[in-house]
Parts: C-alpha cells; sequence; structure tokens
C-alpha cells in the first residue's frame, strides 16, 4: 500500500503532472478544482494566450466527463482529469468509461477533427455552432471541436477492461517555457 | 440593475442606454444565465433608442459560445431596424483568444455595429 502511494507521487512528479483529479466530477466539484487550476496556471505560464488555452482544454474535458462518462454517482461522471508539463508545454489528459454506443459516436467525431486543417475546423465550428447540437448532446456539441481547434495537437484512444471500455482523450499545447518547476 | 458576477459567470449590469457583461462565463446551464439577458434586451430595445451591448469576457466555454453566437444574431436582426444599437467588445491587448473569438463573432453579421475593443 504505502509502495503505491510513493509510485503515485514518483509517477506524477515523472511526469510533469501538477494537477490531478480522479474520482466523481460534478460541477460543484468542477467549480472548486477550476479555481485550483487557474491559481496553478498562474504560477506556471505568464502567457494570457496559453493559460486561456489549456484552462479551456481543461473545462471541456472536465465537462465532457460529468455529462457523458458511462460510471456515474449520483448524477456525477466518475473519471479523471490532469494537467502536467512537457518539454514544449503542457498536455492535458481526461479517461473516464463510455458506453459502447457513445464509443462509436465520440470516435467518429473525432477521427474525423483529426483529418480537418485549421480551416476545416474553423468551418466546422460555424457550421455547428449554427445549426445548434446534435441529438443527445447535453451542451452545444462544440467541445471536440473546441479542443481540436484550440490545442496544438490531441489524440485519443479506446482500452478494453474486462465488461467496460475506458476512453483517453489528450490535448498538447505549445509553450516556449513551461515552469521552473519543470526543470 | 447588476446580476453580480459568480466564480462562473460574469456580472451582468443593465442601464436604459445598454448592457454590460463583465468576467468569465462558463456556467453549469448556461439558460439559467442567459435567461433574464434575453428578458432584459426584449424589454430595454425599441426599434429606435440608443442602445450599447458591451462585453469584457477573460474566458468562456463552448456552451456559452453558443449562446453568444445566438445573441449576436438576435441583435444582428434588431439592428436592421435600430441604427443606433452597437456591441464593443472589449479584450485583454495581450489575449489573442478572445481578440479570435471576437473577430469570428464579428464574421457573419449583417446590420450590427460590432467593434472591437483593446484593454491595455
Amino acid at each position: 500500500m504505502n509502495n503505491k502511494s510513493i509510485q503515485l507521487h514518483e509517477l506524477m512528479l515523472a511526469r510533469g503532472t501538477f494537477f490531478c483529479y480522479a474520482g466523481p466530477l460534478s460541477e460543484q466539484v468542477l467549480t472548486s478544482i477550476s479555481a485550483v487550476v487557474r491559481e496553478q496556471l498562474t504560477d506556471a505560464q505568464t502567457d494570457l494566450s496559453i493559460k486561456n488555452t489549456v484552462f479551456s482544454i481543461f473545462i471541456e474535458q472536465a465537462q465532457n466527463i460529468i455529462r457523458y462518462s458511462g460510471a456515474r454517482l449520483e448524477g456525477s461522471g466518475v473519471g479523471s482529469v490532469s494537467i502536467s508539463h512537457t518539454d514544449s508545454g503542457f498536455m492535458l489528459e481526461s479517461v473516464n468509461e463510455i458506453s459502447l454506443a457513445d464509443k462509436e459516436r465520440v470516435e467518429q467525431v473525432l477521427r474525423e477533427l483529426k483529418e480537418m486543417d485549421a480551416s476545416e475546423l474553423k468551418s466546422a465550428y460555424r457550421q455547428r455552432i449554427k445549426s445548434g447540437p446534435p441529438r443527445g448532446s447535453v451542451g452545444a456539441g462544440l467541445g471536440f471541436i473546441e479542443v481540436a481547434r484550440r490545442s496544438s495537437s490531441f489524440d485519443y484512444s479506446f482500452e478494453q477492461r474486462e465488461n467496460k471500455t475506458l476512453f483517453l482523450y489528450r490535448g498538447w499545447v505549445a509553450a516556449a517555457k513551461a515552469s521552473a518547476f519543470s526543470s | 440593475m447588476i446580476i453580480p458576477a459568480t466564480s462562473r459567470t460574469p456580472e451582468v449590469t443593465f442601464t436604459a442606454e445598454g448592457c454590460t457583461i463583465k468576467g468569465e462565463c462558463y456556467p453549469e446551464d448556461i439558460s439559467e444565465f442567459s435567461a433574464p439577458i434575453i428578458k432584459h434586451l426584449d424589454n430595454d430595445l425599441t426599434e429606435s433608442n440608443p442602445y450599447s451591448v458591451e462585453i469584457e469576457l477573460y474566458y468562456f466555454n463552448s456552451s456559452s459560445a453558443k449562446f453568444f453566437f445566438d445573441l449576436f444574431e438576435s441583435l444582428d436582426e434588431s439592428a436592421a431596424v435600430n441604427k443606433q444599437l452597437k456591441v464593443i467588445w472589449k479584450y485583454r491587448e495581450e489575449d489573442d483568444t478572445m481578440l479570435d473569438a471576437g473577430e469570428e463573432f464579428q464574421e457573419d453579421l449583417q446590420n450590427l455595429k460590432f467593434s472591437l475593443e483593446a484593454l491595455v
């Protein structure tokens, strides 16, 4: 048990992870942790645009979990969100269970977005904002497009774990110098 | 009349001449936030009164983007009749994300005066 605690500590430090939340995520929890993330980003980064970009990907990933995670607990979506320093800036990750139906939909959307260049992403965004959310969407249906547009790059994968599927979703934000902390 | 800011919603101020929205916008429920704004605009905005909507946002999420897009679309329609209606989009000079957002909102408008103003 102790060993695992040390491993977790070492793993997070080795990966440059300066923020991580795992567990039930509700809008109330998001209010609290987003204040923490804001604070940490203020320490880590002075460029307002980069700070805003990292923050916005974090919010979209967190709200994804709240709204769509396949694992639920009293209205909360269970999952994890983390932010790490990398050599080239920041990496934002989210992991949550996903139903098979959602997996197919999400996989198709993300596959299409990954193929698009900046101007195609812009028109996809404008089309979606005009037409309104697709069926089954709780928000505006813009979250994935927003992350694709704002991140320097993103990727995703699905992992089968016994009778459930986990969805890993990552976005990177380039920044010249991440922090003195990550040296 | 003032709707105070919360940690996730901007402060909204209404006067007879306009409305100011200032802060961050990523509410739990966007329609709860937007309903009083739409109601006020419906009441205060006539076919000819001078009216200015000032927006100073530091961050908004994608659900809020949809609200602002719809808001500007509706103001654009009103501006076909009311020539004294305008929007001022204020952004912190060093924040390109909010400048880009303002420019994109600006693109679709036909009638509405929509100006971008850098805060130094």
